[in-house]
């Protein structure tokens, strides 16, 4: 590099590189990275393909082709395939619907107590938000145990405060969701309230001020003020909790092992199950690309959402 | 709820009785948040018969380490152990990671060359994949790798991600260029303006990637149960869930050895709280 090629870089405007042929050293750059997304990104969504199109035995060095047999199978009542597919996919999605508006509104509620100036403030964001850094093995053995039906806290502040006796609830149906629930809310709230108390920190005090000239109430300004600058940080959090809650796998699995009766295993873990347990790769490599499928389509009807929504607010 | 406190004199006059309910309820709540964790602690240090006494025992009547003891040195497996994998497997991904993403995002945010932006865009896309659709396959890659058991499974395919190339090159765009055009005058290659120029400018940006780089493999679950089944080779989340399985009954010993796991991170949490919190609250959110 001499210091008249440096000279007329400076000169020609935003333009860092002057035109000249091709340069290799971005790509040096980008080399390392690039190696390991072919082989561990890319490579593998077409091998997963490859194997959920053949029938893959470990034990046996020919791969047979089967075409789409274990897809069919997905999507033919009766198979135990179909019927465990679609039964873990509507339990996840059941604990989507109930846990994505519980974790949305504990959140914006623990963020409105906290982001005015109180004795303690600091305080309790930590106490809030530490559960979250506890990993899910931590989380789900204590969650079990809180549920425990002999000896667990929960039956026993029943007992005491109620003088009721003991619930199940690991093993009823349908109740064993309440644990999984009332833990990942306990775990996860923190990070959605931190999110909460950074937008609420954004809002101009000056609208408040304005608002309580005209005479606004205080639920007035919340409602006119408040909730409609939120908006955006709403949506950003309930894709990104809806994404992780499908992605439900250590909390069921650790809390009730997906029981009873498969009523409270989670789509992934019935893939897992499939593949690792059963060495059935095709057919959970098959399911994987399914599932993978829902999701995209998912996931694009969001940032789609996402992207009108930031538009709109810009207009 | 919020504002619309006319007068200083008056908001004065009405903070503490109007802001008592709210500290009282924030109270109860806190009460509840740390429960299970109190509860946890203090289970770990009763005897197994004073654990599952009822009623309940709020303090531990005959404390006692035993439990500790017993958890440290049982043959089923070690904490210590695991809690080193753990720790080796996070900084070693957490150093590749970061420094992959800085290599990678230098050149897509400071360079011209053709095929940037369609690089950029590529990899970015992959982001919308779910991770489900190559769990399989990358399995069988393990296998095929003679991988299964061994830390490069749990280092090698996570540093594929691009998560932390958007957010190093969103910030590296910031940077003015009238510093790394001085440096050129004065001779400096490219390594050289990255090292001396760039990194130390984005020292914000490389520590919030690396606290969620290591957080993310430290927690990290479902791929470490599956590729490592060997006792000695665990991380501590996978091998505190075995724990649990053999200990299914013996309350104290069970609460001990989670006590145990949930330390490091506590301690972590408490030294990088502000980091933690600040980090979140600003990715993803910032224009």
């Amino acid at each position: 590099m001499t210091i008249t090629q440096a000279s007329a870089r400076t000169s020609t405007a935003r333009a860092p590189t002057p035109r000249r042929r091709v340069p290799l050293e971005p790509y040096l750059y980008l080399l390392p990275h690039a190696l390991l997304f072919f082989l561990f990104t890319v490579y593998p969504i077409g091998y997963g393909l490859y194997i959920s199109l053949h029938r893959w035995d470990l034990l046996n060095p020919v791969k047979a082709f089967v075409g789409s047999e274990f897809y069919r199978n997905l999507f033919t009542p009766g198979t135990p395939q179909a019927d465990f597919f679609w039964k873990t996919l509507w339990n996840t999605t059941f604990f989507t619907m109930v846990s994505v508006p519980l974790l949305l509104f504990a959140a914006l509620g623990l963020a409105l107590l906290l982001h005015r100036p109180i004795f303690g403030r600091i305080f309790f964001r930590a106490v809030f938000f530490m559960p979250g850094i506890l990993t899910v093995s931590v989380m789900g053995i204590l969650w079990r145990w809180m549920f425990d039906n002999q000896i667990g806290l929960v039956n026993a502040a029943r007992e005491v405060l109620l003088g009721a006796p003991p619930i199940p609830w690991l093993s009823t149906e349908g109740l064993a969701w309440v644990p999984i629930v009332i833990g990942t809310v306990w775990w996860t709230v923190g990070f959605n309230m931190t999110l909460y108390l950074a937008a609420l920190g954004n809002v101009p005090i000056s609208l408040y001020e304005a608002a309580s000239l005209d005479g606004a109430t205080p639920w007035q300004s919340f409602r006119f003020i408040t909730l409609p600058l939120l908006a955006p940080v709403t949506l950003f959090v309930f894709v990104t909790t809806a994404l992780a809650s499908f992605q439900l796998f250590g909390q069921s699995l650790l809390i009730t092992n997906g029981g009873p009766s498969r009523s409270t295993q989670s789509v992934i873990q019935y893939i897992t199950e499939e593949g690792f347990t059963n060495a059935q790769y095709s057919s959970a490599a098959a399911m994987g690309f399914v599932f993978g499928l829902i999701m995209l389509i998912f996931t694009a009807a969001q940032f789609g959402l996402m992207a009108r929504d930031v538009k709109g607010g810009e207009g | 709820m919020t504002g619309a406190a006319p007068t200083t004199a008056r908001r004065v006059r009405r903070r503490m009785p109007r802001d008592l309910p709210r500290f009282v309820l924030l109270c109860v709540l806190a009460l509840i948040f740390l429960a299970p964790v109190y509860w946890m602690i203090s289970t770990s240090f009763k005897t197994e018969a004073d654990a599952i006494s009822l009623p309940v025992q709020w303090i531990p009547t005959r404390p006692t380490l035993d439990n500790y003891r017993e958890v440290l040195t049982s043959p089923d497996g070690n904490i210590l152990r695991w809690t080193g994998n753990s720790l080796y497997v996070a900084l070693a991904f957490t150093v590749l990671h970061v420094g992959l993403c800085a290599l990678t995002a230098y050149p897509l945010a400071r360079m011209r060359f053709p095929g940037r932006n369609a690089w950029f865009w590529f990899i970015l896309s992959s982001l919308m994949i779910p991770g489900i659709v190559t769990l399989i396959p990358t399995y069988i890659m393990m296998l095929n790798f003679d991988w299964i058991n061994s830390y490069h499974a749990l280092i090698w395919p996570g540093l594929s991600g691009v998560f932390g190339v958007f957010l190093l090159r969103q910030f590296f765009l910031g940077i003015p260029r009238e510093l790394e055009e001085a440096a050129r005058l004065d001779g400096a290659n490219s390594l050289q303006i990255l090292w001396r120029i760039i990194l130390p400018l984005s020292v914000p940006s490389l520590a919030t990637l690396a606290v969620f780089a290591f957080m993310g493999s430290w927690n990290n679950f479902l791929w470490p149960l599956f590729t490592v089944t060997d006792v000695d080779k665990m991380t501590l989340p996978v091998g505190i869930t075995t724990f649990s399985q053999r200990y299914v009954t013996e309350y104290g010993k069970l609460m001990a050895a989670t006590t145990l796991a949930a330390v490091p991170a506590l301690i972590a949490y408490l030294l990088a709280q502000r980091f933690l919190e600040a980090g979140l609250s600003t990715t993803g959110l910032k224009e």
